[in-house]
């Protein structure tokens, strides 16, 4: 069902730009022009996020954290096997899709941790990269308070998640 | 960044300029890619706003964005009505480069971050999501028996999410404004 949604509005889209008589193949054309400005201007900012990360696993300054913050988690009722995704998923989309998947193959996925996981994935979002890449085209150098609001949402997402998993 | 180095230098100092060299073409391979979803949507999104359908969308959603944000401007409105919509439809890279286009219109050259930026990032940070479809996928592929049985919480999870943030945003924002009063008043 979900799959016919996007085309069935793409084809509305165009039949609305002929009635509306706009030429819709120039216009599109313009739109997509802003594309390769857009993605060089923000790739430095990708890459050094991205590098930031790669340093951040590799040295195992995650897993330390992770054993760190063990009783934490386990007092926020989160499941402790799932810290370094929750302290990677703000900054990675794709490494934390990793941890994902080594999560279903190390539980199974059908099991409460997994669950929890996908719950934690489906909340939250990847704050630091959105924040870095959304401002990078402003002058903007103190975001004062956005992050922390954001961060203490997903954990509280990431709390009422996994309670919810195990009733339902 | 600078943490991690210094423990590799006692780990392992060979692996730290490969690890660094992956990461980046990694970050090529994502931009790459990027690049390509930004056009489709970019090109799109021209024909959106030149048939109106964005003024008439961002009419429809003009309570709440301007209860929410603050705002009063055309242009930065358009744009958060489309990055919303695009966000709910789970489309986040779609979303992004409207939410850049809204960030630009909201900025007036000072390093501090306003209130309606703050905004923008809190909401788009923990956004709802209506259909977590990556996450379902990467679990039937695991071989899960329900892979779809996750929608429901996730969905009351982000809806916690996002009431959070933007509760957190005010609770700040009231906070902020008190303590400068109170400084001024001294």
């Amino acid at each position: 069902m979900s799959i016919y949604i996007l085309p069935v509005l793409f084809v509305a889209l165009f039949l609305y730009g002929f009635f509306k008589k706009i030429n819709t193949y120039d216009t599109f054309v313009k739109g997509a022009k802003g594309a390769i400005e857009l993605t060089i201007s923000i790739f430095p900012y990708i890459a050094c996020i991205m590098i930031a990360v790669a340093l951040l696993r590799v040295s195992g300054v995650t897993e330390f954290l992770a054993k760190l913050l063990t009783p934490v988690f386990k007092f926020l009722g989160i499941p402790p096997e799932l810290c370094e995704l929750v302290l990677l998923r703000p900054f990675t989309g794709s490494g934390s899709y990793a941890l994902l998947n080594d999560v279903f193959t190390q539980f199974g996925p059908d099991s409460y941790i997994s669950r929890c996981a996908c719950v934690i994935m489906g909340c939250s979002e990847t704050i630091f990269y959105v924040a870095t890449v959304y401002f990078s085209q402003t002058k903007v150098k103190k975001l004062l308070y956005a992050i922390p609001c954001a961060l203490l949402a997903s954990i509280f997402g990431a709390i009422v998640g996994c309670l919810l998993c195990r009733v339902m | 960044m600078l943490v991690s180095l210094v423990v590799l230098l006692f780990t392992g100092p060979a692996g730290a300029m490969d690890e660094m060299i992956a990461a980046s073409a990694s970050a090529l391979e994502l931009c790459i890619e990027l690049c390509a979803v930004y056009a489709v949507w970019l090109g799109l999104l021209e024909i959106v706003e030149a048939t109106g359908l964005s003024k008439k969308l961002a009419h429809l959603l003009r309570p709440i964005i301007k209860k929410l944000f603050r705002v009063d401007n055309e242009e930065v409105e358009k744009m958060i009505a489309l990055n919303m919509s695009a966000n709910m439809l789970g489309l986040g890279n779609a979303a992004t480069p409207m939410g850049i286009k809204a960030m630009q219109a909201l900025d007036k050259g000072s390093e501090k971050a306003t209130f309606p930026m703050i905004m923008l990032i809190v909401v788009n940070a923990t956004s709802i999501q209506l259909l977590p479809s990556t996450v379902i996928g990467l679990r039937s592929n695991a071989g899960s028996t329900d892979a779809a049985d996750i929608i429901l919480p996730t969905l009351l999870a982000t809806i916690v999410t996002t009431i959070c943030g933007i509760f957190f945003v005010l609770l700040c924002d009231f906070v902020s404004k008190k303590f400068k009063k109170g400084r001024k008043s001294k």
